[in-house]
């Protein structure tokens, strides 16, 4: 029997805006759950998806998809190569998997938020293939890294990470549960699919996918680019639902959420990708800087596909371009020296040649940053690691979870941006970040950072040891420097000094 | 006597850090305690210069010798640790 061609049955078949009988339009849709903008649902039904797939089309080129990532990973013998991997590739393995594989998981349920209460039926469709997409990264990028469980034991924080109170698992599952499973199903439209899938997602899966092709490690180059090709199509899904809510006069309050969540991301990826891109991948297959990816990706694109659509950069455009020299090299700093606190082993990156190229991509890291490093490295000169490890915590912010850094050395900027908020004071890492809690304080306000644990007595012994134990950190799941310090005798040969 | 937990910014460092101190304490065992967390670890020590605390975007650094108490300071403070 001939098949229907898709464009002669698709409208009609996903147009399921049916009437309720037996409860109301308000039950079936409530607001808090589909719309916070209450926009009517006349004007929902001219949504109109850029993407249009049957189920019977998804599922042949889904499982072409996963026949290809599964047969290289297959014909590979990944082990192999994890044995000759260098550290800090091994590193950027273990935190991609850790801080994302379960992720993917919760973006499946943000999906399952649209596909049940978006108002657009064409929404409702595209988020449903969305939840098979975001299951299917979920299994994947767990059953990937559980083959190296028996021979290295962090990357069982591949499944572990998110269901502890590491750090870094409170800063991904707080920023998450703010664009994803703490909003309706409009607001994860613009929140997930617009701000966080077309912007980011590039820089993770595609940026990383090229130094993964430099590196030799065709298996994951391959995963995460076959991964991308879903999220370059559920994407989509925003764009259509921006368009009503500006030509509805809802612009104003859609930028807020837009910006919320871009500033909300671009911290969380200035300490998961700036520091794997700029430090961990080894220097000569480094295809492009943090930054020059950032550019590329986000200033580039993702500029213009804000303004194509009729919104504006975010406010604090400025700052965040600004950010893009500093942030990152902050965030690094502060993890390769709390390294017991995290399940990968950080690769310094501060080498004499790795000092040139940090030295040509960001000009004035030596003068900055590199004045830390440098008391690091004598400290192991003399033998003296004691002092490259920390004895407190630092303080964390309140919104991105994540230590409050600045910059250091010769132009010293780093400071709290608090706020005093009904009796207690809290402390961000940047005056955006105030910004966001200021949009909406008792959304936020009642959350507990690790160091509020740590002051409340939650984390006992109320020292680094009871913190890593609170953390889920066994003595061998914490990181070390990867590479064991060798980097530091590179400054030996007369032919480099320090700078 | 209590212990204060303050939010150290230590010049020249990178990260603001944790530094429980006593409310007896005077500003320069204030300073003598943030410097463990970050001199000499991150940052150059100074010799022959005073470390001098004084409150974030505060004018003028506390009397060496006055202490946390007096300075009123509350939890989780955000203090300034400097070179003179
Ligand atoms: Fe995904
Ligand atoms: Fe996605």
């Amino acid at each position: 029997m001939a098949l229907l061609n898709r464009s002669d049955w698709y409208d009609i078949a996903r147009d399921t805006n049916w009437t309720p009988k037996y409860v109301t339009e308000e039950e079936l849709f409530p607001k808090e759950m589909s719309d916070c903008f209450d926009v009517p649902r006349e004007k929902w039904e001219t949504y109109d998806e850029p993407y249009k797939t049957s189920y019977r089309e998804y599922v042949k080129v889904q499982r072409e998809k996963d026949a290809g990532a599964y047969s290289v990973k297959a014909a590979l013998g990944r082990m192999k190569f994890l044995d000759s991997a260098d550290p800090g590739w091994k590193s950027i393995l273990k935190l991609h998997y850790g801080g994302i594989a379960l992720q993917e998981y919760a973006a499946g349920m943000a999906e399952a938020t649209m596909a049940r209460f978006g108002r657009a039926p064409g929404m409702r469709n595209m988020a449903t293939f969305g939840l098979l997409d975001e299951t299917r990264h979920g299994q994947i990028q767990l059953y990937f890294p559980h083959e190296y469980v028996s021979k290295d034991r962090q990357f069982d924080w591949a499944h572990k990470a998110m269901h502890s109170n590491d750090w870094a698992a409170i800063a991904t599952r707080h920023a998450f549960a703010d664009i994803m499973s703490g909003r309706d199903a409009t607001s994860v439209a613009l929140m997930l699919t617009f701000a966080f899938e077309t912007a980011f997602t590039n820089m993770q899966f595609l940026g990383l996918a090229a130094d993964a092709a430099e590196v030799g490690d065709v298996t994951f180059s391959n995963l995460i680019s076959s991964i991308q090709t879903d999220e370059a199509r559920h994407a989509q899904i925003g764009t259509p639902a921006l368009k009503i809510l500006i030509e509805n006069g809802h612009k104003e309050k859609a930028q807020k959420l837009v910006d919320i969540a871009f500033w909300r991301n671009w911290r969380l990826f200035a300490v998961v990708t700036g520091p794997s891109m700029d430090y961990y991948t080894p220097l000569a297959k480094r295809e492009k800087s943090f930054k020059e990816f950032m550019v590329e990706w986000i200033v580039g694109q993702f500029e213009r596909n804000i303004l194509d659509i009729g919104l504006d950069v975010p406010w604090y455009w400025d700052t965040f371009l600004e950010d893009l020299n500093t942030t990152h090299h902050g965030m690094h700093l502060g993890v390769w020296y709390w390294r017991p606190t995290v399940w990968w082993d950080p690769a310094a990156g501060a080498s004499p040649d790795e000092r040139d190229w940090l030295e040509e991509k960001y000009p004035g890291w030596n003068d900055t940053y590199g004045k830390c490093w440098d008391v690091i490295i004598d400290n192991i000169k003399n033998g003296r690691e004691d002092l490259t490890l920390p004895e407190t915590l630092p303080i964390v912010c309140n919104m991105n979870h994540l230590p409050i850094v600045g910059v250091p050395g010769k132009k010293w900027d780093v400071r709290d941006h608090y706020l005093d908020y009904k009796g207690r004071r809290y402390h961000f890492g940047s005056k955006v970040d105030r910004w966001v809690f200021e949009q909406d304080p008792d959304r936020y306000a009642g959350h507990q950072g690790l160091i509020d644990r740590f002051l409340a007595g939650k984390i006992q012994p109320a020292n680094l040891e009871g913190a890593l134990k609170y953390m889920g950190l066994q003595p061998e799941d914490c990181g070390k420097d990867a590479h064991d310090y060798a980097w530091v005798w590179n400054y030996n040969k007369p032919d480099k000094v320090a700078v | 006597m209590t212990t204060v937990p303050l939010c150290v910014n230590f010049e020249s460092d990178f990260v603001l850090q944790l530094v429980p101190v006593e409310s007896d304490f005077t500003m320069d065992q204030v300073a003598e305690a943030a410097a463990h967390h970050s001199l000499n670890r991150r940052v150059k020590p100074q010799p022959g210069r005073t470390l001098r605390v004084r409150l974030q975007d505060g004018d003028a650094p506390f009397d060496r010798d006055a202490t946390v108490e007096q300075s009123g300071f509350q939890v989780m403070e955000t203090i300034e640790v400097y070179y003179e």
